[in-house]
């Protein structure tokens, strides 16, 4: 949900008005050149904003833009067994909606996907909505028996996302990086 | 016209060369039966919804290989999503077959929506994707079929069936599950491709 009207008014995809991504978009970037991973499917949502503009454009990456989530884990399950690895990106609430997909292609198929998603309802959120969205996260992570890692200072960002798929392929399972802290945008509300 | 005529035109259609996704259910050991060469060159989501869309990211991993999506109209149905996501990337290697019975009929043969008014061909091509067709009879199935795997465009073919099972022999049934179906599959476009995608044991021997 955006609300910035600036952005609204005319930059495409989310770019910033000033044309200067924030930092951590860069640095996601990298970790995923460092992973190999060169598709991202996504659902654009507030807290990634400036990353769903920069991976549009990044020159290593094919960005597929998707309807609903649920169409996710089939393009990235596709891409792996095709030899591609694939990150999709989301907010957390899109976790529930690609529960399904997620559930069977894990546990029928043991195939290792990565999940990377906004924490929406962090610590000091102040969107009424946003609140269900944390309070329902960790929870199906744990029933789904998905490993996930808070990613919350810049530095964390390459490595997690390097290790992220080193461990998602040796297990053949998949695993979840949770972006909050200085790893969404504006530095996010727990910042503050 | 049936499921398994289709498939079996299909099959002649198609080489071991190709990659397939499919739906599950009945179709599983009719395609097993028919599937061109005996390759393991199918992969069968146990994920209803997701056929099309695991077709989508093989096609885009694998741009030098035609990729068929054997889906149906149950499982298209719970995800019409997918439709903009195809119409939006159009990948030219990339044909989307929906055998539509207008029923579920491996759970019994309740109607699905195509049964009342629903034309997935129509809601294909209004999503954006190219060559979008129905047919109901083999002969032009055959036609559309060759026509849309041989235009290096993306195509959506709609095979409107008749309700009817094959009753195939137990030991001709598909006899894999779906973590064995993942290995054979990979393992083959490993070896199809000259690539390592799942490698088992760490490439370097440094650890960190």
């Amino acid at each position: 949900m955006d609300h910035d009207l600036t952005l609204r008014a005319g930059t495409g995809d989310g770019r910033p008005a000033d044309g200067r991504y924030p930092a951590y978009c860069e640095l996601l970037i990298q970790g995923l050149r460092d992973a190999d991973v060169s598709l991202v499917t996504a659902i654009p949502e507030s807290l990634l904003r400036s990353a769903y503009a920069a991976l549009a454009e990044a020159a290593s990456i094919r960005y597929v833009r998707v309807a609903n989530e649920a169409e996710m884990p089939g393009i990235c399950a596709g891409a792996y067994l095709g030899g591609t690895r694939a990150v999709m990106i989301m907010e957390n609430s899109g976790l529930r909606q690609a529960c399904e997909p997620l559930t069977r292609l894990s546990w029928a198929h043991h195939i290792p996907m990565v999940l990377l998603m906004a924490h929406r309802g962090e610590f000091g959120e102040r969107n009424w909505w946003g609140h269900n969205h944390a309070q329902t996260m960790e929870p199906i992570l744990d029933a789904l028996r998905f490993p996930y890692w808070h990613v919350r200072t810049l530095d964390q960002i390459r490595p997690a996302v390097r290790k992220a798929w080193d461990h998602a392929d040796s297990s053949q399972w998949p695993v979840a990086l949770v972006f909050g802290g200085d790893c969404v945008e504006g530095g996010q509300v727990a910042a503050r | 016209m049936q499921r398994v005529e289709v498939l079996e035109s299909l099959s002649g259609l198609t080489t071991a060369d190709d990659l397939f996704t499919s739906a599950v259910g009945i179709i599983w050991d009719d395609w097993w039966n028919h599937r061109p060469g005996g390759a393991d060159n199918t992969f069968s989501p146990a994920a209803i919804g997701s056929v099309s869309a695991l077709a989508l990211g093989l096609a885009i991993a694998r741009p030098n290989r035609r990729v068929i999506a054997l889906d149906t109209d149950g499982s298209l149905l719970m995800n019409t999503g997918i439709l903009c996501t195809l119409g939006a990337e159009r990948p030219g290697n990339l044909t989307i077959l929906v055998l539509d019975n207008g029923i579920y009929e491996s759970i019994g043969g309740s109607p699905t929506l195509t049964s009342f008014n629903t034309d997935l061909a129509a809601m294909a091509a209004g999503a954006g994707c190219t060559n979008c067709v129905t047919v109901d009879g083999i002969e032009t199935f055959e036609t559309e079929a060759g026509r849309l795997l041989s235009d290096g465009e993306l195509g959506l073919l709609v095979a409107k069936i008749q309700p009817g099972i094959h009753r195939w022999a137990w030991e001709d049934r598909k006899p894999t599950d779906g973590v064995e179906d993942k290995y054979r599959f990979l393992r083959r476009m490993e070896r199809q491709e000259g690539i390592v995608i799942h490698p088992g044991a760490p490439q370097s021997h440094v650890s960190e």
